[in-house]
């Protein structure tokens, strides 16, 4: 479903991401696990066509992410990790924009964004400008735009950063609900629990790097039975930072 | 603890003034990064996309000069006005009346100052830096004491109105070389004053009003800056003063002893004691305003600094607009647009000052222009039909830079949301190209249908002008769209950060060549711009989609390249050149071989140099060289011309079977009427310029994106029909020579070799026969 095939992007002299190659089955739950600055933003930013690739190839669904970009948008749900929205439009507005954007009647798509910022918990605020949305609001009314046109795939950077305990529960939830219904999920996130709670699979970069990818279970034994994800996480970056010529 | 007295006042002071003047110097230094290699640190963040201010330390001083003439020009025409005729101008000491009138000069330029920082500065922005300021550990008067003073030092329009108009008092004076200083002493409580005035509205306006209400309150004070800076300009000028003199006469006496009247007063006062005398009462007087201002603030900010959200709240509207929704779902007038440009609407209607900066700003300065402006095109322009034309695409022109030209930074930071669409983000440009091209349509149709109403007759050359203006419009909305896309950082946070000047430059230079079009005599040459603007809108438009996948990357962008566009600009401004420069040489005298040779060369030369040296400061690739490190393969150009001149000399001959010889022989005998001079004109300056721009630019640009022969056809297309209608067809030839030959060689020299073999050829043969 989701391909990288040594993906890879430096800014000037800085290597964001190593030449990166993994391939994520439909139906998974992969979780793009690393600290701060290792290049998960930029890697989904460039299955997002958002940044150029400097090598190498995102394919979704055998589409490259960048020369075939409006295609892969078909088959893909994204939501950043800090959505921005157009100032002066109301939540139900912009909904209603990216449905029709996503080839929806324009009725049609009014009723539909009514409909899904009702299930999200939003009926409160659908008329107020979304600039004025709390943070959480706003990642609710992303997910929403990422699922109104019922994608294949869903594109997740932190999708709970940043949320009080309730809201990032109702996302978590919302996630489930989306991996029951046979979605592939691709996120990044740095909190771990959520991690162990969501993923099937997860991969670990560091410093640009593919460090680590596995189930949890087999992540768990590369390091010693029974270690938490959290153990398994500082190992595998510890070694990875010995390792890196220059961190 | 916090001491108190004047050391914490003058530290804080000291740090927010360094603070200020530091973020200026690095927005400064950000745009002279470009290029330089940072070692160490390898993450350059934004400066790989940003360009040089040059342009900004140059208009600042232009600026300055420009004011100190216009107030200048303003106290003679005072002096006319307001003086006895009969009194003679010493330039030492001015009478009561003429006092009164400077003051009255002052005090405008001071308020329209004060109105234009207030509407270029913090009201419109939704933070607010007060509460951050206000957590450091000063005590609060000491703060706001510490920020009036900063402000009064750094206040470049404040600064750059009042500093010239004292310079320019001092001076009459009696100051010579020291006026300067004098200016710049005198000016400052002024700035005080009004840096006082703009803190009271900044936190007054913000603590009482809404966000909403401030916005429209913005969005009216930009407005007003404008016309009170037009008025303050008009006082200036001869002919268009009376207005603002005879409001001038009408001013009481006791202004002289406003703060305005007494730094009149003492920089007018010759014996220092006097001098002396005024400023202290001035001091005084600022030192006590300024004082019970703070008071003022104290009391405003008793409950703390309070801001309101960024937005006002959108929910007590929402009764009508569920009713609307329950109504209809959607508007009939809605369906015609698509979604796209919806939303560019509901924007719009929105977001007053959009609305402002978009579609009434333009109007005033348009306006301003031709009210003020000293060539009567006020008067003229209900006469003639090519006046009107130009001042209607002039306006929806500027209107366009102000919106299409805009069309990234309306996205801003939602330009993220653009990419998860399935759609091409050149479509969506598209949508927003073609309703700005419809939308500013509307000023040229009110003007034309008033100029209908009003003009002596309508006849052709009013549907000509009328019509060019017309379909000028739309292929323009295209090029500003394009040109924006490469003049906008819609990242930035900062208002005068979102466009690169440069680009601006070039968009209302190419739109300037346009009214060239509209006012030019000759149908062919009009037909020619317009033809030329055409395929100019086609090849930025394709230039700009190049840069589409790099619009959010910090960091790459496209290489730059040469392209098509550059071969056309430079087109257009080889020809306006030329144009201009032959009206100066000649004048009212008579063409001669010399006079074109020299236009020729001079309209080559400039557009050429501006070519090379746009290329070298974006370090572009693949600029065309005439001379390349393989093998150049001269032989192969002069064979190439005489294969071009065979076929040329040999349609001269066919169409002078058919008998439509007497047409060609007349013009190369008016050709050859220029003498010698036509030797040179076509072997040297023709093949060289020519050269450069259709085989190097629009030719090698073409050739990106398409094969051979079709790079060739058109590029030799575009050659030939800038040339009178016989030579089209041996003219066309000729290109597809030299385009083949530069292909083969990829240096300019065996193309200008086909072009001055042909040329000689074609003018000499005819020579030795007629």
């Amino acid at each position: 479903m989701i391909e990288f095939l040594k993906l890879t992007r430096t800014y000037g002299d800085f290597t964001a991401v190593q030449p990166l190659s993994l391939t994520v089955q439909r139906g998974e739950v992969f979780g793009f696990l690393g600290p701060n600055g290792a290049g998960k933003t930029t890697t989904i930013r460039m299955m997002m066509g958002i940044l150029v690739p400097s090598g190498g190839q995102a394919l979704i669904s055998g589409l490259d992410c960048h020369t075939q970009r409006a295609e892969v948008q078909r088959h893909v749900g994204y939501l950043p990790d800090n959505p921005i929205y157009y100032d002066f439009l109301r939540g139900r507005e912009i909904l209603q924009f990216v449905a029709e954007m996503h080839g929806m009647e324009r009725a049609e798509a009014g009723r539909q964004a009514l409909r899904m910022l009702g299930e999200f918990g939003l009926d409160d605020v659908v008329d107020e400008f979304a600039v004025n949305y709390s943070m959480g609001m706003k990642k609710k009314l992303g997910l929403a735009c990422a699922l109104i046109h019922d994608p294949e795939v869903l594109i997740l950077d932190e999708p709970i950063n940043g949320l009080d305990p309730r809201a990032a529960r109702d996302v978590q939830e919302r996630l489930k609900l989306a991996a029951a219904s046979g979605k592939t999920i691709f996120m990044s996130t740095h909190l771990l629990d959520m991690a162990e709670k969501v993923c099937t699979r997860i991969g670990i970069i560091h410093h640009g790097g593919l460090v680590a990818t596995g189930t949890l279970a087999e992540l768990r034994q590369r390091v010693e039975q029974n270690a938490s994800l959290e153990q398994v996480f500082l190992t595998v970056t510890e070694e990875a930072a010995a390792q890196a010529p220059n961190p | 603890m916090t001491r108190s007295g004047a050391a914490p006042l003058l530290i804080s002071t000291w740090l927010l003034v360094r603070l200020r003047l530091r973020r200026l110097a690095n927005q400064l230094m950000a745009g002279s990064q470009r290029g330089k290699k940072t070692a160490g640190k390898a993450r350059t963040g934004n400066a790989g996309k940003r360009s040089s201010k040059v342009i900004l330390y140059l208009g600042g001083l232009m600026m300055l000069v420009g004011f100190g003439t216009i107030a200048a020009s303003a106290i003679s025409n005072l002096h006319h006005a307001l003086d006895a005729p009969d009194t003679f101008w010493v330039t030492v000491e001015f009478s009561t009346a003429l006092t009164v009138g400077v003051t009255f000069l002052v005090l405008f330029l001071w308020t329209s100052s004060l109105l234009l920082t207030v509407a270029s500065g913090e009201l419109a922005k939704p933070d607010w830096d007060l509460e951050w300021l206000i957590t450091l550990p000063i005590r609060s008067d000491t703060l706001l004491w510490a920020r009036i003073l900063e402000r009064s030092v750094v206040n470049p329009s404040g600064a750059v109105a009042l500093i010239s108009v004292c310079t320019i008092i001092a001076w009459f004076s009696g100051y010579r070389w020291t006026a300067a200083i004098v200016g710049v002493v005198a000016a400052w409580p002024l700035l005080l004053l009004a840096a006082l005035v703009r803190t009271l509205l900044d936190t007054g306006l913000r603590l009482t009003l809404q966000p909403g209400q401030l916005r429209n309150l913005h969005a009216i004070i930009s407005v007003l800056s404008i016309v009170a800076m037009y008025l303050a300009i008009s006082m200036g000028l001869a002919g268009k003063s009376d207005f603002m003199l005879g409001v001038a006469a009408t001013m009481p006496d006791w202004l002289v002893y406003t703060p305005m009247g007494l730094t009149v007063r003492a920089i007018n006062e010759r014996s220092f004691a006097d001098a002396a005398l005024w400023m202290v009462a001035l001091l005084a007087q600022v030192g006590v305003i300024v004082w019970s201002g703070v008071q003022l603030l104290r009391h405003q900010l008793r409950h703390g600094v309070i801001a309101g959200s960024a937005r006002e709240s959108a929910r007590n509207l929402r009764s009508a607009a569920t009713k609307a929704r329950a109504a209809t779902g959607v508007s009939r007038l809605g369906s015609l647009f698509s979604a796209v440009q919806l939303r560019e609407l509901t924007l719009l209607s929105r977001d007053r000052s959009f609305l402002v900066q978009s579609l009434v700003i333009p109007l005033l300065i348009v306006g301003g222009q031709v009210l003020l402006g000293t060539s009567g095109v006020a008067t003229s322009m209900w006469k003639d039909p090519n006046v009107l034309a130009s001042v209607a695409f002039g306006l929806a022109a500027y209107s366009l830079s102000m919106s299409a030209f805009q069309t990234l930074n309306t996205e801003g930071h939602a330009l993220w949301l653009l990419y998860t669409f399935p759609h091409s983000i050149e479509a969506v440009l598209k949508d927003k190209a073609k309703l700005w091209g419809v939308i500013t349509l509307a000023y040229p149709t009110i003007m034309f249908a008033v100029g209908a109403v009003v003009a002596p007759e309508l006849d052709w050359k009013f549907l000509g002008a009328v019509l060019t203006a017309f379909l000028g419009i739309p292929i323009y909305a295209f090029i500003a769209v394009a040109l924006g896309i490469f003049g906008s950082n819609p990242l930035e946070q900062h208002q005068h950060h979102k466009v690169k000047p440069e680009y601006v430059y070039l968009y209302m230079m190419l739109s300037g060549l346009y009214v060239y079009a509209i006012v030019t005599p000759y149908p062919a040459q009009r037909l020619i711009f317009m033809v030329l603007s055409l395929l100019l809108a086609f090849a930025l438009w394709q230039k700009a989609r190049d840069q589409l996948p790099y619009l959010l990357d910090p960091d790459a962008s496209p290489p730059a390249r040469v392209s098509t566009s550059d071969g056309l600009i430079a087109t257009m401004l080889f020809f306006v050149a030329q144009g201009i420069s032959a009206a100066v040489i000649i004048g009212r005298g008579r063409v001669t071989g010399a006079t074109l040779l020299v236009a020729f060369s001079i309209g080559g030369a400039i557009s050429y140099a501006l070519m090379r040296y746009v290329y070298a400061r974006a370090k572009t690739e693949g600029v065309p060289r005439i001379l390349s490190a393989g093998p150049n393969r001269p032989v192969l150009g002069i064979a190439g011309g005489l294969a071009a001149a065979a076929f040329g000399l040999t349609y001269l001959f066919v169409i002078g079977s058919a008998g439509l010889l007497d047409d060609v022989s007349g013009d190369s005998r008016s050709f050859l009427s220029l003498g010698l001079w036509a030797i040179p004109l076509a072997v040297i300056a023709a093949p060289v310029f020519e050269e450069f721009i259709f085989r190097g630019l629009i030719f090698g640009g073409l050739r990106r994106s398409f094969g051979v022969w079709p790079a060739t056809l058109a590029s030799a297309a575009v050659f030939a029909i800038l040339h009178p209608a016989l030579a089209i067809l041996p003219v066309f030839a000729m290109g597809v020579c030299a385009a083949l030959v530069y292909e083969r060689t990829h240096s300019l020299l065996a193309p200008m070799l086909v072009h001055a073999v042909y040329n000689a050829c074609i003018v000499g043969v005819p020579m030795l026969y007629v």
